[in-house]
C-alpha cells in the first residue's frame, strides 16, 4: 500500500473513477434493455467504491471508514442486483420484453 | 335569606328552564307545574329580601345605598378582573316584585290560554328562561352580566313573539323585534366597553363613582351615555325604535302582557334609572332622555287613537307609558318613574290579559268585529275597565298616583308640563275607546258574540288579582302606607339616587290633570257610544291626518324603504363581492390554480425510465454546478 500511494498520485484514481462513473451514466441513459441498465448502475456503484477506497488510502490510511463504506456498497449492490433482477424477470415474464421504453404505464 | 343571597331568586326559574328543556316532554302536563312552582318560590323569596332591605334601611337610614355580593368569574392578571354578582337596592326591590309577581300571574293565566298549544312545554320553558334572565338583569351589579341578560331577554322575546312560527307574520315580527332592538344593543355594548376602558371596571356602582370623581374623559362619558341610552331606547321601544313593539303583538297574549308590557320593555327605563347619575354628569343627557320620552309619548298617543287591533292599541299605550317614564327620568325624578313602572306593570299586564281573554273567547282581535261583550264576560270587562281607567289616569286608581307624581315633578319645566298635559286626554280617549268598542255597544259580529263566554278560572283569577293591585298599588305613595310596608318615610324616601326625593301630592296638578282625563273619557264616550258618526266624519274631514295615523306616520314604510333601497342594496353588493371576489377569487382561486398547474405538470410524468434517469442526471449536474459556483 505504501508503495502504491507513493508511486501513483491520487488524481489517477479519481480520474479512473470519474471515467467509470461517466460510462455508467452513459449506459443508463442510452441503453433500453433493463439488464444493461442494471449493469451500468453497477459500474457507477463500483466507481463510487473506487473513490471511497482511494480517498481512504490517501487521506486517512489509519482509519477504516472509507474501506468499510466500500464493503457496504458491495453488500448493498449485491442485494440490489438480486432484487432488480427479480423485478426484471417478472416484467419479462408478464410482457415478453425487458425494454424499458415499453414499460411506461406508471404515470398519470 | 338576606339581600346578599338574592342570587338564588333567578336560579329557581333557570333550573326550571333546564329541567323543562331536557325532560319537559316526559313530565306530566309537560312540566307547566314545575315552571309555576319555580316562579312562585322566587316570588315568595323576594319577601325575605325586602324584609332584610327594610331592616338595613331602618338601621342605616337614607344613606343606605344597597347591598352587593359578588364572586370572581375570571381574571386576566394585571389586566382584567371579571366578577359576577348581585346588587340589591330600592330600584331592584321594585323590579323584583314586579317581575316575579307578573311572571307568576302570566304563567297561571297561560294554563288556560295556552292549553292545547302544540308547543305548550316549550312555551313554559321559555317563560322560565325569561323570568330567570329578567331577574338576573335587575339584580346584576355589573354591566357585563346586565348585558348578557339583556340579550337573553331579547332572545326570549324573539322566541315568544315567533311562538306561532307557522304564521309568516309572527316570524316577521319576531325578526323585526330582534333586529330593531339589536340596533340599540350594539350601542349599549360599545357604551359599556367605553366606560370600562376609562374606569377599568364593569361594576355599575364603581363606574358611577369613578365618573363622578372625574375619572372618565368628558367626550367618552358623553358618547357612552348616548350609546347606553340607545340600548334603552331599543329595548323600551322609544322613537325611532318603537316600531317593533306593535308588531310584537303577533306573539301569544300572555307574552305581550309579561314581556311587552310589564317587564322586558321597562328594562330600558330600569337601565336609565340605574345609570341616571351618569346621565346627569353629561350636559344635555337628561334633556335627551326627556325629549325622546316626550316625543314618543305624543307619537304613540296619536297612533293609538286610530288602531283597530285591540292588542295593538294596548301596545301603543305601553309605548306611551314608557315615554312618560323617560320623561320622569329626564326631569330627574327616578322615584316617580319607578312608581309609574311599578303600577304600570300591574294594570298594563292586566289589560293585555283581558285582551287575551277576549281573543280566547271570540277568536277575534279587531275591535270592528267585537262589541257588546260586557254581559257575556263580566269579569274580563270589569277588570279591563279598571285597567283602562287606570291607564287614563282616573283619580285614585294606580295610574293616577303614578302619573300625578310625574306631573308634580314636571311643574318646574312649564313647556314640558304643558306638552305632557296635552297627551293626557289623548291617552284617556284611545284607551277608553278600545274598551267601548270591545265591551259596549252592539255586537258587530253576531257569531263571535254568540260563542263568547267568560274564560276559565285559571285566567280570571290572575285578572282579578291584578285588578285588586291596580286598585290599591297607587296608595303606596302615601307616607303612611309606605311606613306600614316598612319603608320609613314613605316610598319616596327609599327610591332615590342622589337625595331623597319627596313624592308630593299637588292638589291643583291632580285636579287639573283629572279634569283633562275626564274630558278625554267623556269625549271617547260621546264619540264612540253616543254619536257614533263623529269618528267617521272626523276621519273623513281630517283625511290626511287620519291617513297619517293609520299608516303609523309612514315610519314603517320609511324604514322598509331604507331597508329595501339602502340596506338590501348594499347587502347585495357586499354579497356579490363576497361571492365573486372573496369566494371565487380568494378561496377558490388558489385551489383552482393549483389544480391547473397539477394538470399541466402531470404530463411530465411519462412513465418512461430513461426520462427519469436523464432528469436525475441533469439535476445532479445542475446542483453540482450551483455548488461549485457558490464555493468559487
Amino acid at each position: 500500500m505504501e508503495a502504491v500511494t507513493q508511486q501513483i498520485p491520487l488524481e489517477h484514481f479519481l480520474v479512473l473513477s470519474a471515467l467509470l462513473f461517466s460510462i455508467g451514466v452513459y449506459g443508463v441513459l442510452t441503453r433500453r434493455n433493463a439488464v444493461l441498465i442494471l449493469m451500468s448502475v453497477e459500474l457507477m456503484l463500483n466507481a463510487a467504491s473506487i473513490n471511497m477506497v482511494a480517498f481512504a488510502a490517501y487521506t486517512a490510511p489509519q482509519a477504516f471508514t472509507g474501506i468499510i463504506f466500500a464493503v457496504f456498497i458491495i453488500t448493498v449492490a449485491a442485494a440490489e442486483v438480486g432484487l432488480a433482477l427479480a423485478i426484471i424477470l417478472r416484467i419479462f415474464r408478464n410482457r415478453g420484453t425487458a425494454n424499458v421504453d415499453e414499460v411506461d404505464e406508471l404515470k398519470w | 335569606m338576606g339581600m346578599t343571597d338574592a342570587w338564588v331568586i333567578p336560579l329557581l326559574p333557570a333550573a326550571a328552564f333546564v329541567v323543562l328543556l331536557l325532560f319537559g316532554p316526559y313530565l306530566p302536563r309537560r312540566g307547566d307545574w314545575l315552571a309555576i312552582i319555580a316562579i312562585a318560590a322566587a316570588f315568595v323569596l323576594v319577601f325575605p329580601v325586602i324584609a332584610d332591605f327594610t331592616d338595613a334601611l331602618a338601621e342605616h337610614g337614607a344613606e343606605f345605598a344597597g347591598a352587593s355580593n359578588s364572586v370572581e368569574w375570571m381574571t386576566v392578571p394585571d389586566n382584567l378582573e371579571l366578577r359576577l354578582g348581585v346588587h340589591v337596592d330600592a330600584i331592584t326591590i321594585v323590579m323584583l316584585v314586579v317581575v316575579t309577581f307578573v311572571s307568576l300571574m302570566v304563567q297561571v293565566y297561560s294554563l288556560g290560554y295556552m292549553r292545547g298549544d302544540a308547543r305548550y312545554g316549550w312555551f313554559y320553558a321559555v317563560l322560565s328562561l325569561f323570568a330567570a334572565s329578567m331577574l338576573a338583569l335587575v339584580l346584576a351589579d355589573n354591566f357585563l352580566l346586565l348585558y348578557f341578560t339583556w340579550e337573553l331577554v331579547g332572545l326570549c322575546s324573539y322566541l315568544l313573539i315567533g311562538h306561532y312560527s307557522h304564521l309568516r307574520s309572527a316570524a316577521e315580527a319576531a325578526k323585526k323585534a330582534f333586529i330593531t332592538t339589536r340596533l340599540g344593543d350594539v350601542g349599549l355594548l360599545i357604551g359599556i366597553i367605553l366606560l370600562w376602558n376609562d374606569t377599568g371596571t364593569f361594576n355599575i356602582q364603581e363606574v358611577i363613582a369613578a365618573a363622578e370623581a372625574g375619572a372618565v374623559r368628558t367626550e367618552v362619558l358623553t358618547a357612552s351615555v348616548v350609546l347606553i341610552f340607545l340600548g334603552a331606547m331599543g329595548k323600551s321601544a322609544q322613537f325611532p325604535f318603537h316600531v317593533w313593539l306593535p308588531d310584537a303583538m303577533e306573539g301569544p297574549t300572555p307574552v305581550s302582557a309579561l314581556i311587552h308590557a310589564a317587564t322586558m320593555v321597562v328594562a330600558g327605563v330600569y337601565l336609565v334609572a340605574r345609570t341616571l347619575p351618569l346621565f346627569e354628569l353629561v350636559a344635555g343627557g337628561p334633556e335627551l332622555v326627556l325629549a325622546i320620552g316626550l316625543f314618543t309619548t305624543f307619537l304613540s298617543a296619536t297612533m293609538g287613537l286610530v288602531m283597530t287591533d285591540i292588542k295593538r292599541v294596548i301596545a301603543y299605550s305601553t309605548i306611551n307609558s314608557l315615554g312618560l317614564m323617560f320623561v320622569a327620568l329626564g326631569i330627574g325624578a327616578p322615584a316617580a318613574a319607578m312608581l309609574y313602572l311599578f303600577t304600570h306593570a300591574f294594570f298594563k299586564a292586566m289589560l293585555f290579559l283581558c285582551a287575551g281573554s277576549v281573543i280566547h273567547a271570540t277568536e277575534r282581535q279587531d275591535v270592528s268585529q267585537l262589541g257588546g261583550l260586557w254581559s257575556k264576560m263580566p269579569v274580563t270587562g270589569a277588570t279591563f275597565a279598571i285597567g283602562a281607567l287606570s291607564m287614563a289616569g282616573l283619580p285614585f286608581l294606580a295610574g293616577f298616583f303614578a302619573k300625578d307624581e310625574i306631573l308634580a315633578a314636571l311643574t318646574q319645566n312649564r313647556a314640558v308640563f304643558a306638552l305632557t298635559l296635552l297627551t293626557l286626554p289623548l291617552t284617556a280617549m284611545y284607551i277608553v275607546r278600545v274598551f267601548i268598542l270591545t265591551f259596549l255597544g252592539e255586537p258587530k259580529d253576531a257569531e263571535a258574540h254568540a260563542h263568547a263566554h267568560e274564560s276559565p278560572p285559571s285566567m280570571t283569577v290572575p285578572l282579578v288579582l291584578l285588578g285588586v293591585l291596580t286598585l290599591v298599588s297607587g296608595f303606596v305613595v302615601f307616607d303612611q302606607v309606605g311606613r306600614a310596608l316598612g319603608f320609613p318615610g314613605g316610598i319616596g324616601e327609599v327610591i332615590f339616587l342622589h337625595e331623597p326625593e319627596v313624592l308630593d301630592f299637588d292638589v291643583w296638578v291632580a285636579l287639573g290633570s283629572s279634569l283633562l282625563v275626564a274630558l278625554g273619557i267623556a269625549g271617547a264616550w260621546y264619540a264612540w257610544l253616543v254619536r257614533k258618526e263623529i269618528p267617521v266624519i272626523a276621519a273623513h274631514v281630517l283625511r290626511p291626518a287620519h291617513n297619517l295615523l293609520v299608516n303609523k306616520y309612514y315610519l314603517d314604510d320609511f324604514y322598509q324603504a331604507i331597508i329595501d333601497g339602502v340596506v338590501l342594496r348594499t347587502a347585495g353588493i357586499l354579497a356579490w363581492f363576497d361571492r365573486s371576489v372573496v369566494n371565487d377569487t380568494g378561496v377558490n382561486g388558489p385551489a383552482e390554480t393549483a389544480g391547473l398547474m397539477a394538470y399541466l405538470l402531470k404530463f411530465q410524468q411519462t412513465g418512461k425510465l430513461p426520462n427519469y434517469a436523464l432528469a436525475i442526471v441533469v439535476g445532479v449536474v445542475a446542483l453540482a454546478l450551483v455548488a461549485f459556483s457558490i464555493k468559487a
